[in-house]
């Protein structure tokens, strides 16, 4: 198949209403099929484990890159130079190395995310009066959450939408008056952002100690968490903050989880039990397996989320991710980073001795 | 019956809160009883344990080591009741498979019988008599070793009999005991004070054994307030919390995280003896699952003899999978499982680079060989039978490698003739490395074994001397004085 | 037996007991190399039969007594399925088992001999020789070797034949005595006569008589009971056999 043919049958593939797994097996093959053709790096990694795709039998079958891998390598089956985009990650692992995932053009990026974002997000209404929590496209034309968000505000959002976050930071007496009209006209309003931009939001209305009660139909989004970030609030007390400061019910209250490394996002049916359920739309499956063994866990057992995402046609579509979870009815709950632990003997952990080594080199 | 960890003389059993720890997952839960003492309680047992090694100190060091050696030949007897206990619960607690526990205990405490207690003795004391009564220096004078009244133990770890080490080290010097056993095993430490206590009743009241929940400062600060000396395993993190809370006056000894590794000279390589060297190479990965200080994480192999350095990752890899076998690995938890497959995802990563990368594992995950032909640092494994072999030209190559490593670097088992050996010996030693064994006998260090360089015994005494000028001024006074 | 995500490569088996080892692998999941000189259509209607039943295959022309043709064996097999297992060395170079006009001693010059060890031998040599790295890669593999009964017992001595054979059997040996300690297994199947193959399919009545009177089971081998012990001894379940000679042969030879 070639790269335009892919790009076809994926935008129908994400237009129907939703697909059998034999139907999702066979499209997630010819994807594996092309990406291990075009993709030198992948055909060395999946070599090394015997796999060709002709042994591949279903989605299941295709090795999951790990995630780490993005860093280190450009996975890209068109050419650098032929990406219309570059997305990275915000890098703060690693020496900085940013992972990278290179789109040929967004056609399906763009159709994967207006597609399912409409599905959870703006079920009941085409547009919404929204303020966005990020920096603009332009300020970051390497995020995709900046995208994603530009994108959001284009096709779901009214004319009375704004990106509400400036070169400094939030301006919050711009917000503010766009939530008190809100209040006062009873209009919905949807509020979307990054988990962590809301910490200096909710900052600021203590502070001035202001709150509001957002009109019935309102609803809010979060997304990434707060890893790395100034401070460290549970999920549970962030979706209570959320509710009483805008009067939304946790309901209404959606957590996005998506990355770089995926040209699809899940969504949860609001937060009002955490960790919530999150699930994907018919182009996404997710596997729950046992990092050492690569097999999938007893249904129920913790275990590391691997995603086959067919939107992520040009780079790989099957991901180990760093993630820890468990699967459950209707989706998976995230259980956060499966990380490596401290030794249990006398003997030296890779993170103990970098961040020993670290320290040793920085003096 | 539920067991219980601990050894708690001078303290009521019934006024004893105890808290429960659960071990064996699903498939064969056990529990054992672990003592949280009230500040109270550690002060009471403290004054118990410290009265008691006065009467230790009375005792001369030959009766001590004969005290410990009949001990430590009921442990050694498969019949005795306690022992038994061991080979039954130890496995359960730990996971490790029963067989290595069982020759793993026997081995271990053959080092310390009477002659190998000789041996701790002979290495740190020029004379040992300077235990019981003050000896003439080289300097003039007279000396005497005093052990601490009080020395505290912080083990950690999961290696079953681990605290023995230090808890025969301090009954040598004659000092009252205190020890804090780990969460990952409990249980042997109280066995050993509760025989000794049977064998020897005369000084049973100078060993206690005692436990906190991880992260309880205030416990722990209730024994560092009645410690001499304090002797700490663990993590850089966790030593360093504890030294922030050990007095400056209170001597600290810490024995952190180590990592070690081999190394096989070409020599070692024949069509005969290659066999031979994997199996070695191969028992020093499995033993404890890496979990000691003195376990490899790399083995440096040399190019240029009959078999090269990326075959015999194959023989080792066989012999990693017939000890799977014989010894099987403990299960693992989530985020060990996921330490291992994350060293082996960034491996695997690097194997798209160049060439001459391979990696070679079981499809259960049980264990995992990394080749690699970089000229690569030292660098941990990711554990629980994972272990990189890098090929060199020269093993003296690896100096500069494992030199910007100097605080983390303990044993090195090495196959190699005798001239390689000395010669490796005086580098390596520069680069700080403090033990070199055999291969294959990296995780069984001899009696009297400098841990880290250091002195089992003499880093725990203090040394009272009485002066030359004292001796002679005394003299005046005598009533003999001419 | 599980074969699904295992790769087998069988040297001649586009007919006869090549190709019934090829379909009983493919019926347990196996992806299947379907070795062939000649007949290109045999081969492939192996591979579709392989299909049917559940495995998968793909057939490779080549002539495995050359070395080069062995090298670019392997590598195609490489290329299509990513790894191989299993290799089952089963050609040999054609043979007439015909008892009563057999070339007796003295009509038999070495190259004859030399002809049935290139066959049988020598293709085995560079066939193991080249399936070697992609099986250490792995630190495991298994291999068969097709040896014959009539080593043990010669009841027609088809002297050239029958000496490759007893070779074979010792090379076989001895690469298990070398391999054993990096996982790799090496074992022999040794059938007696198999009917109907190529080699069998004239042979007379009398003489099919007179070995099945000296067989315990009382019938001569068909092609499928050759493939058991092969997938046998590919398994996990002969794990810790290696070196061996399975004799299948009805009970005929019992050694």
């Amino acid at each position: 198949m070639t790269q335009d043919e892919i790009i076809r049958e994926l935008l129908d593939f994400i237009a129907a209403d939703d697909a059998a797994e034999s139907a999702f097996d066979r499209l997630a093959l010819e994807i594996f099929a092309y990406q291990f053709k075009h993709n030198e790096p992948l055909r060395k990694f999946c070599l090394q484990r015997g796999r060709t795709p002709r042994t591949a039998k279903s989605w299941r079958d295709i090795p999951a890159v790990p995630i780490n891998a993005f860093k280190e390598l450009t996975l890209s089956c068109c050419a650098r130079e032929d990406a219309e985009r570059v997305f990275m990650t915000s890098g703060t692992t690693m020496g900085g190395l940013r992972g990278k995932s290179h789109h040929p053009n967004l056609a399906v990026y763009d159709a994967s995310m207006t597609t399912h974002f409409k599905q959870r997000f703006m079920p009941d209404r085409d547009r919404i009066d929204m303020g966005i929590l990020f920096p603009d496209e332009d300020v970051m034309p390497n995020s995709s959450l900046a995208h994603y968000l530009a994108l959001a505000l284009e096709h779901f959002g009214t004319d009375d939408s704004r990106n509400e976050m400036g070169k400094s930071g939030i301006d919050f007496d711009a917000l503010f008056g766009w939530l008190k009209r809100a209040e006062t006209t009873g209009v919905p309003y949807a509020l979307l952002g990054a988990s962590y931009s809301f910490v200096p939001l909710l900052d600021e209305m203590k502070r001035r100690d202001v709150r509001f009660a957002l009109p019935a139909g309102s609803r809010m989004f979060d997304t990434g968490g707060f890893k790395g970030q100034s401070r460290d609030i549970s999920a549970d007390d962030f979706y209570t903050q959320l509710s009483d400061s805008f009067g939304v019910p946790r309901r209404w209250c959606i957590n996005m989880y998506g990355m770089t490394e995926l040209s699809t996002q899940f969504y949860d049916n609001g937060n009002e039990v955490c960790p919530s359920v999150k699930s994907g739309p018919h182009w996404i499956r997710s596997r729950v397996i046992n990092p050492l063994t690569g097999e999938d866990v007893p249904r129920g057992d913790v275990g590391v989320l691997t995603h086959c995402d067919l939107a992520h046609f040009n780079i790989v579509s099957t991901i180990l991710t760093e993630d820890a979870g468990v699967e459950v009815d209707g989706g998976f709950l995230l259980l956060g980073r499966a990380d490596g632990e401290e030794a249990k003997g006398c003997s030296m952990a890779v993170e103990e001795f970098l961040k020993a080594a670290n320290v040793a080199a920085t003096g | 019956m539920i067991e219980r960890a601990g050894y708690l003389p001078g303290v009521a059993a019934n006024d004893i809160a105890w808290q429960t720890l659960r071990f064996g997952g699903n498939e064969n839960p056990i529990e054992i009883a672990v003592p949280e003492l009230s500040d109270h309680q550690m002060q009471s047992m403290a004054a118990t344990v410290r009265t008691a090694s006065r009467k230790l100190k009375a005792r001369p060091t030959q009766q001590i080591v004969e005290s410990i050696d009949r001990t430590v030949a009921r442990l050694l007897d498969r019949s005795e009741p306690i022992r038994q206990k061991a080979e039954d619960l130890l496995p359960r607690v730990t996971g490790y498979d029963a067989e290595m526990v069982r020759l793993g205990l026997t081995g271990y405490l053959k080092t310390f019988r009477k002659p190998e207690l000789q041996k701790f003795l002979a290495e740190d004391f020029a004379n040992p008599m300077m235990l019981d009564d003050f000896q003439p220096m080289p300097k003039g004078g007279l000396a005497r070793a005093f052990g601490p009244d009080i020395l505290a133990h912080i083990w950690a770890g999961n290696v079953p009999g681990l605290p023995i080490w230090s808890l025969v080290s301090g009954l040598l010097v004659k000092a009252g005991n205190i020890g804090k056993v780990p969460s990952a095993e409990p249980l042997f430490a109280g066995w050993f004070a509760q025989l000794l206590a049977k064998t020897e009743p005369e000084i049973a009241d100078c060993l206690a054994v005692v436990w906190w929940q991880g992260g309880d400062t205030a416990r722990e600060a209730a024994l560092l307030r009645e410690a001499d000396v304090v002797l700490a395993y663990g993590g850089n993190d966790a030593l360093a919390a504890i030294r922030g809370r050990v007095p400056i006056t209170t001597r600290y000894l810490p024995y952190g995280h180590k990592v070690s590794f081999g190394m096989v000279s070409k020599s070692a390589l024949n069509s005969r003896k290659v066999t031979a060297t994997a199996h070695q190479a191969a028992y020093d990965v499995v033993r404890y699952d890496q979990q000691g200080c003195y376990s490899p994480h790399v083995f440096f192999v040399q190019r240029g003899g009959k078999i090269s350095p990326k075959e015999f990752c194959q023989y080792v890899a066989h012999e990693l999978a017939a000890f799977e076998k014989k010894y099987p690995r403990r299960s693992l938890s989530v985020s060990e499982a996921g330490a291992i497959a994350a060293w082996r995802h960034q491996e695997e990563i690097k194997s798209f680079g160049e060439g001459g990368r391979q990696i070679l594992s079981d499809a259960t995950g049980a264990w995992s060989v990394v080749y690699s032909e970089d000229s690569e640092d030292l660098a941990p494994s990711g554990l629980n039978r994972t272990i990189k072999i890098v090929a060199v030209d020269e093993l003296a190559d690896v100096a500069p490698r494992i030199a910007p490593y100097r605080k983390f670097l303990q044993t090195v088992g090495i196959s190699a003739p005798p001239d390689e050996l000395y010669a490796l010996g005086a580098l390596l030693g520069q680069e700080g490395i403090t033990r070199i064994s055999a291969l294959g006998h990296m995780t069984a260090p001899e009696a009297g074994w400098h841990h880290d360089g250091r002195f089992n015994l003499l880093d725990l005494i203090t040394i009272t001397e009485i002066e030359g000028s004292a001796e002679k001024a005394a003299d005046a006074f005598a009533r003999y004085a001419d | 037996m599980d074969f699904r995500d295992k790769v087998v490569l069988i040297t001649g088996a586009s007919r006869g007991i090549g190709a019934a080892i090829a379909k009983a692998f493919a019926a347990e999941g196996a992806s299947v190399a379907v070795n062939y000189l000649r007949n290109v259509d045999a081969a492939d209607d192996v591979v579709s039969e392989c299909r049917k039943t559940g495995g998968d295959a793909s057939a490779f022309q080549a002539d495995v007594t050359g070395a080069n043709d062995v090298d670019v064996l392997i590598d195609s097999v490489l290329e299509t399925f990513g790894k191989i297992d299993i290799l089952v060395n089963n050609a040999f170079s054609p043979y007439a088992f015909d008892p009563e006009n057999r070339k007796m001693f003295c009509d038999l010059d070495w190259a004859d001999y030399q002809s049935q060890i290139d066959g049988a031998l020598r293709s085995t040599h560079g066939m193991c020789k080249a399936v070697l790295p992609a099986m250490r890669g792995q630190a495991q593999g298994t291999i068969i070797n097709m040896a014959t009964d009539l080593v043990a017992r010669p009841s027609v001595p088809y002297h050239d034949y029958t000496t490759a054979k007893a070779a074979l059997i010792g090379f076989s040996r001895n690469l298990a005595a070398e391999l054993g300690p990096i996982g790799i297994r090496v074992n022999c199947v040794a059938p007696g006569i198999v009917y109907p193959t190529d080699g069998t399919r004239d042979t007379k009545e009398d003489v099919k008589d007179m070995i099945i009177s000296q067989t315990p089971l009382k019938r001569l081998a068909r092609p499928e009971d050759v493939a058991g012990p092969v997938l046998f001894l590919a398994s996990p379940w002969s794990g810790f056999m290696t070196g061996q000679v399975l004799y299948v042969d009805g009970g005929l030879v019992m050694t």
